[in-house]
C-alpha cells in the first residue's frame, strides 16, 4: 500500500441559470418562458444568463442580445439586478459555511467546498451535497447541481453532468477515465487558444493528452505542461482556498452609445480609476501599474499600461498620466464601446508596515486615511 | 556640406549631445543630429523637445550645408576612430560618408528641413554665475530630486534667485536638500523656478568646476545657459514648488553632533542586512551611546554603536538607511549634526553651525 495524502472530497456546487432563475422565482409571468437577463436585443449587450426555456433555442451567455432575439423573438429580456444577486449568493454563502470553513466562491453562483474534515451525513460527501442542495431549495426556492469528486477539476466536471437540480458523484476509480474521454476543451484551464494549439499537435480528448510524455508537455506548454500531465490522469492538487489574493482591481464599463470625444473618454477614465482606487483601498491595498483597456466599436481591444516607482494613491496628477496613455491609442480617430481602468503590482498590507512618511503629504489629499 | 575636423574637438561636444538624444524614439528624426555648416563653423544639435543642446566648432575645408545624422551611430564610430584621426565628412545625396586615412563610412541622413524647431520663448530675465559654483549647487542636491512621481513637480529642481542669493531646492517628499550660495554680482530678480529632471542631470553633466562665467538667461517656460561653445536649454516644469516650510516650524530636540566617518561606516555596515526594498534602519539614542540597528524578512540582524555626547532622553527614530548615507556622505565638514523634530516626525542634517546646505530627511515606521 502506498501512504499518499488522504483522499479529499470536493464539492462543486454551480447554481442552475442563476440570474433567470431568480427572475423566475420573483415574477410568475416569467417562468416556462425563455427569458434572457442581460442587454436589450436593440442595445449592444449580451446575454448574462438565460433559462433552460431559451436554451432550446440555441440562446447562450454571452451571445450577443440581437442574436438571442433573432433566435427567439418571443424572448423576454431583463434587465440584472445584481443587488438581488448578490443577496442570494450571500444566503447561499452562509448555508455554505455552516458546513465548512473551507469554501472557495468563484463567482456569485459557483463554489467549492472542502468537506473532507466534515463528519456531519457520517462522512458522506454525497449525502452532504444533498443536504446542501435541499437547503438552497429551501432558503432561497432555487436549484443548484452538484458534483461530487476527490478534486476541484472532477467535482467541476461532475456538477455539469446531471444539470439542472443534478448530483453526480465521480469516484477515485471512475476519475482517470473521466479525464481521458473528456473534450481537451472542457478542461479548466484550457482556453480557446491553448485548444487550438491541442488540437493542432493532434491532441483532442484527455487520452490524447495521456500519451504525452512530461517533458514534451513541458515543452509545448512550459509551466502549464505539468498541470495538463496532471488533470489527464485525473490528478488536481490545487487546494481550496477561502481567501484568494487579489493580483489586480478594475472596473469597466460598455457604453451605451459609442464614445469619440477625447476629454470624455479622458474625464470617464479618471471616474474610473477613482472607483477602482476606492476597490483598492476597501481591501487596503496599494497598487503601483496603471492599465488603461479600450474595446473600440469594432470589438478589436487594446491595453495600454504604466507602472510607477511608488503607489498609487490617488487620482490627483492622472490625468496628465491618463492622457499620456490615450496618445498611443486610436481614441479620437476609433469610435470606443468600452473603457476599463486596471489596478496591479499590488502590495499586501504587511508591506504598508514600513510607512516611508513623506514630507508634502500633509497639502496631498491621500487615499489612505492614517 | 563638407568638411574635416580632429576626432579629440568632435567627440566632447558630441558625446554632450548624443546624452540628450532618447534612444527610443517615437519621431525618428529625433535619434539624429542636426549639423550645419556655415563659413567654418559646424553647428550640432540634439534634442528631445524637452531639452536642447547646440554646439559649436570651427571646422577645416567647410563647404556649407545643412543634413541630419543618426546621432548614437556617429558617436560610435568617432568615439572607436584612433585618437587625433582627421575625419572628412561630406554629404553625397541622401548619405553622409566619413572617411579617415584608412576607415570609411557611410551613414543615411535625414533632410533638416524636417528637423524640428526647439521653440523657445523670449528670455526675460538674466544672470552670470560661475560654472563650478552652479555645478556644485546642482551636484549637492540633484541626487534629492524624484523620478516619475505624480506630483510632477517634484520630477525637477528649484532653482530660487533672489538678487544676490542663490538658493537650490530638491525633494522626492521623503528628503530634501537645500543649498544656498550668493552670486558673484547682484541680479536684481526674485525668481522661482523649476528646472525638469534630465535638465538639471545634463546641465551638470555639461559644466565643470572652472570659474569661467556663464549666462544663465530664463522666462516663465525656459532656461537658457551658454557655456563655453555649447547652449543648453530646457523647457521648465510648470508648476509652483510645493511649500515645505511647515517642516521648519515645529520643535527640536537639542543638535547631536556625530563623527561623520563613523556614522557613514556604521550605517553602511547595517544597511547590509536592512530589508532590501525599504532600507529601514532604526536609531537608538541613550545618554551616551547611538544604537543603529536593521533587520529583515530572514531574521537576520545587524548593530551598531557609536558613543555620543548627547546626555539626554533616550529615544528611537528608522530612516531609509541610503537616505542618510546620501545626506551625510555629502557634507563636507567631519560632523554630521542631526536636529530632529521632538515629535519626531523629521530629522534636519548639516554640519555644525553651518546653514547654507542642509538636508531634511523624513523618518519610516517599522
Amino acid at each position: 500500500m502506498t501512504a499518499g495524502p488522504p483522499l479529499r472530497k470536493i464539492i462543486h456546487i454551480d447554481m442552475d441559470a442563476f440570474y433567470a432563475a431568480v427572475e423566475q422565482r420573483d415574477n410568475p409571468a416569467y417562468r416556462g418562458k425563455p427569458i434572457v437577463v442581460g442587454g436589450r436585443p436593440d442595445s449592444r449587450g449580451v446575454v448574462a444568463t438565460c433559462s433552460y426555456e431559451a436554451r432550446k433555442f440555441g440562446i447562450r451567455s454571452a451571445m450577443a442580445s440581437s442574436q438571442a432575439y433573432r433566435l427567439c423573438p418571443q424572448t423576454i429580456f431583463i434587465k440584472p439586478r445584481f443587488e438581488v444577486y448578490k443577496d442570494v449568493s450571500a444566503a447561499i454563502r452562509r448555508i455554505f459555511s455552516n458546513y465548512t470553513e473551507l469554501f472557495e466562491p468563484l463567482s456569485l453562483d459557483e463554489a467549492y467546498l472542502d468537506v473532507t474534515a466534515v463528519s456531519r451525513c457520517r462522512g458522506s460527501a454525497t449525502l452532504l451535497a444533498k443536504e446542501i442542495k435541499d437547503k438552497i431549495r429551501q432558503q432561497t426556492g432555487l436549484t443548484a447541481s452538484a458534483g461530487v469528486s476527490y478534486n476541484k477539476f472532477l467535482a467541476k466536471i461532475a456538477s455539469d453532468l446531471n444539470k439542472p437540480d443534478g448530483l453526480y458523484l465521480i469516484t477515485p476509480e471512475q476519475g482517470p477515465g473521466f479525464a481521458e474521454r473528456l473534450p481537451v476543451g472542457k478542461f479548466h484551464g484550457i482556453g480557446k487558444a491553448t485548444e487550438k494549439k491541442m488540437h493542432e499537435l493532434g491532441i483532442r480528448t484527455g487520452l490524447d493528452l495521456k500519451r504525452w510524455p512530461l517533458p514534451l508537455l513541458v515543452q509545448h506548454f512550459g509551466k502549464s505542461g505539468q498541470y495538463y500531465y496532471d488533470i489527464a490522469r485525473g490528478i488536481d492538487n490545487r487546494p481550496v482556498r477561502n481567501f484568494r489574493p487579489s493580483k489586480s482591481v478594475g472596473v469597466e464599463i460598455t457604453y451605451p452609445e459609442d464614445l469619440t470625444e477625447p476629454n470624455l473618454i479622458l474625464q470617464q477614465l479618471i471616474d474610473l480609476m477613482g472607483k477602482a482606487l476606492a476597490r483598492l483601498a476597501a481591501k487596503h491595498m496599494t497598487a503601483h501599474t496603471l492599465t488603461v483597456k479600450i474595446k473600440y466599436h469594432d470589438f478589436a481591444q487594446i491595453t495600454r499600461s504604466k507602472t510607477l516607482p511608488q503607489a498609487i494613491t490617488g487620482v490627483e496628477g492622472f490625468e496628465a498620466i491618463l492622457a499620456d496613455l490615450l496618445k498611443d491609442t486610436e481614441v479620437g480617430a476609433k469610435k470606443v464601446r468600452l473603457l476599463g481602468i486596471a489596478l496591479s503590482s499590488l502590495h499586501s498590507p504587511e508591506l504598508l508596515h514600513y510607512r516611508q512618511t513623506d514630507l508634502f503629504i500633509l497639502s496631498m489629499p491621500s487615499h489612505f486615511p492614517d | 556640406m563638407k568638411f574635416s575636423i580632429n576626432r579629440d574637438t568632435l567627440l566632447p561636444p558630441l558625446q554632450q549631445i548624443v546624452s540628450v538624444i532618447e534612444k527610443k524614439q517615437t519621431m525618428q528624426i529625433l535619434s539624429n543630429i542636426l549639423m550645419v555648416i556655415e563659413a567654418d563653423t559646424l553647428t550640432m544639435t540634439g534634442t528631445d523637445l524637452e531639452i536642447q543642446i547646440v554646439s559649436r566648432l570651427s571646422v577645416n575645408g567647410a563647404q556649407p550645408g545643412t543634413t541630419t545624422l543618426p546621432a548614437r551611430k556617429f558617436l560610435d564610430i568617432c568615439r572607436l576612430l584612433p585618437p587625433n584621426t582627421e575625419i572628412r565628412i561630406e554629404q553625397q545625396g541622401d548619405m553622409v560618408k566619413l572617411a579617415t586615412p584608412r576607415s570609411r563610412f557611410s551613414l543615411s541622413c535625414l533632410p533638416a528641413e524636417n528637423y524640428p524647431e526647439f521653440a523657445e520663448s523670449q528670455m526675460e530675465n538674466c544672470f552670470t554665475i560661475s560654472s563650478g559654483k552652479l555645478k556644485k549647487a546642482l551636484d549637492k542636491t540633484l541626487f534629492c530630486m524624484a523620478n516619475q512621481d505624480v506630483r510632477y513637480y517634484l520630477n525637477g529642481l528649484l532653482l530660487h534667485i533672489s538678487n544676490n542669493a542663490l538658493k537650490l531646492v530638491a525633494s522626492d517628499g521623503h528628503r530634501l536638500a537645500i543649498y544656498e550660495d550668493e552670486l558673484e554680482t547682484p541680479t536684481g530678480l526674485e525668481a522661482r523656478i523649476i528646472v525638469p529632471r534630465k535638465g538639471v542631470q545634463e546641465l551638470s553633466r555639461l559644466l565643470d568646476d572652472g570659474d569661467e562665467l556663464l549666462q544663465v538667461s530664463f522666462s516663465s517656460n525656459h532656461i537658457r545657459i551658454e557655456v563655453h561653445n555649447a547652449v543648453f536649454s530646457a523647457k521648465l516644469v510648470d508648476s509652483k514648488y510645493p511649500d515645505f516650510s511647515k517642516v521648519f516650524q515645529q520643535s527640536f530636540l537639542d543638535p547631536i553632533a556625530i563623527p561623520k566617518p563613523l556614522l557613514r561606516e556604521a550605517l553602511t555596515r547595517v544597511a547590509i542586512l536592512a530589508n532590501e526594498k525599504f532600507r529601514g534602519v532604526t536609531f537608538h539614542f541613550a545618554a551616551d551611546l547611538l544604537r543603529i540597528n536593521a533587520h529583515n524578512p530572514e531574521h537576520e540582524e545587524a548593530e551598531e554603536e557609536l558613543t555620543l555626547d548627547y546626555g539626554k532622553g533616550e529615544f528611537s527614530i528608522s530612516f531609509n538607511a541610503q537616505y542618510m548615507l546620501d545626506a551625510v556622505s555629502n557634507l563636507d565638514g567631519d560632523t554630521a549634526e542631526l536636529t530632529i523634530a521632538s515629535n519626531l516626525s523629521s530629522c534636519f542634517i548639516n554640519e555644525p553651525g553651518q546653514q547654507v546646505y542642509k538636508f531634511i530627511v523624513m523618518p519610516m515606521r517599522l
